[in-house]
């Protein structure tokens, strides 16, 4: 693949590193001279000085048709006008921006940028996933421990989803004792279906809660059958 | 209810921002002007009688909230980046479908990437590469 870098500091080093590695023909441009030349000596590439929302400056570079152009200014619409340019100019197939704001990043890819990555954005849906998995499992321990219920309520992502209870190949010793799929309850038999959505309401020792759980979280590319 | 009256966006209060707002408003168009720093509004002539807003016309609740961009159906941007000027014109025309845009850009060659749109740019260069041409026959004819 031929891939443009343009901008960016110690990300564009690492990347220039890992794409060259895989041998990708790489087209490299950076507006800090000093950081360029450090880049290209630590690389053996070369590196273009030069401000890459100029059509020129691209041109000088040859980034026509590559496949893609990740740009990593920590300006957000140095950015957007480097891939809108590269896009529209030089056909450039794939536009990858990095982004400070996050709340540009709808807006980016709505103007056409083909991804927008932001370590704020991302570290905020990385929270708010660890959160929702934490409220996945809501434990209830009966008889001194002996006993826990556990409710585990069904991701449209999780392997058993949309599956027959009798068709899904659940570990030994597991017992569903009930469906919750708002507004009815389920006193769920071989022939009932799992649907995203659907609490499930399990009961079992605490020694296999935790593969149970594991059983069930499991998402749907990594368990077909 | 619609407002018979023009309601126009001037993104930039420098000198061409602030000149073109202070001839809008007397010229009875309802005009709102928007400046990252508070300080560029003195620039206004003391008849404007819009709106002067300040912050970031990149941002798009500043937009709508503020800016009230969804009644706006012309906008004038003339902040001293063309890369801004360019984003804010993208944003205009394609999330907010403004009728009438004009945008400044000192780079000539960032037009094409407004070829495809109803985005009008102004070139400072292009005036006085004119204005200079024009001097230079009126001088020969002499």
């Amino acid at each position: 693949m031929k891939i443009v870098i343009a901008n960016g500091r110690h990300e564009a080093d690492f990347m220039i590193k890992k794409f060259k590695q895989d041998n990708h023909k790489l087209v490299v441009i950076n507006s800090d001279l000093e950081f360029g030349k450090y880049i290209s000596s630590s690389n053996h590439i070369p590196v273009l000085n030069g401000d890459t929302t100029k059509s020129y400056t691209l041109e000088d570079a040859g980034i026509h048709d590559a496949d893609v152009l990740i740009s990593l200014s920590s300006d957000d619409i140095e950015n957007y006008v480097t891939c809108v340019t590269a896009k529209k100019i030089f056909n450039v197939k794939r536009t990858v921006s990095v982004v400070r704001n996050p709340k540009r990043v709808d807006l980016f890819k709505q103007l056409g940028i083909d991804s927008v990555i932001c370590s704020t954005y991302l570290l905020g849906e990385s929270i708010k996933y660890e959160t929702l998995v934490e409220s996945i499992t809501k434990t209830l321990s009966l008889e001194n421990d002996k006993i826990v219920i556990t409710e585990i309520q069904i991701d449209q992502e999780f392997s058993i989803a949309n599956k027959i209870i009798k068709n899904i190949d659940f570990p030994p010793r597991i017992n569903i004792s009930c469906i919750f799929r708002d507004p009815d309850v389920i006193i769920p038999n071989g022939n009932s279906e799992i649907k995203p959505g659907d609490k499930l309401i399990i009961v079992s020792t605490p020694d296999e809660q935790e593969n149970i759980t594991e059983f069930i979280k499991n998402k749907a590319d990594n368990n077909e059958e | 209810m619609k407002n018979s009256k023009n309601k126009i966006l001037v993104v930039g209060s420098g000198r061409l921002g602030a000149s073109i707002a202070g001839k809008l408003s007397t010229n009875g168009n309802d005009v709102v002007i928007i400046d990252k720093n508070s300080n560029s509004f003195r620039k206004l002539s003391d008849e404007f009688g819009g709106y002067d807003v300040v912050g970031d016309a990149t941002d798009l609740y500043v937009l709508e909230a503020e800016a009230l961009i969804k009644d706006i159906n012309e906008v004038i941007i003339t902040t001293d980046s063309d890369n801004v000027n360019l984003f804010i014109a993208h944003i205009c025309f394609y999330i907010y479908n403004v009728p009438h845009i004009y945008v400044r850009l000192n780079d000539i060659d960032k037009g094409i990437l407004i070829e495809d749109t109803s985005i009008k740019p102004i070139y400072p260069f292009s005036l006085s590469f004119d204005d200079y041409m024009q001097k230079r026959s009126e001088r020969d004819e002499k």
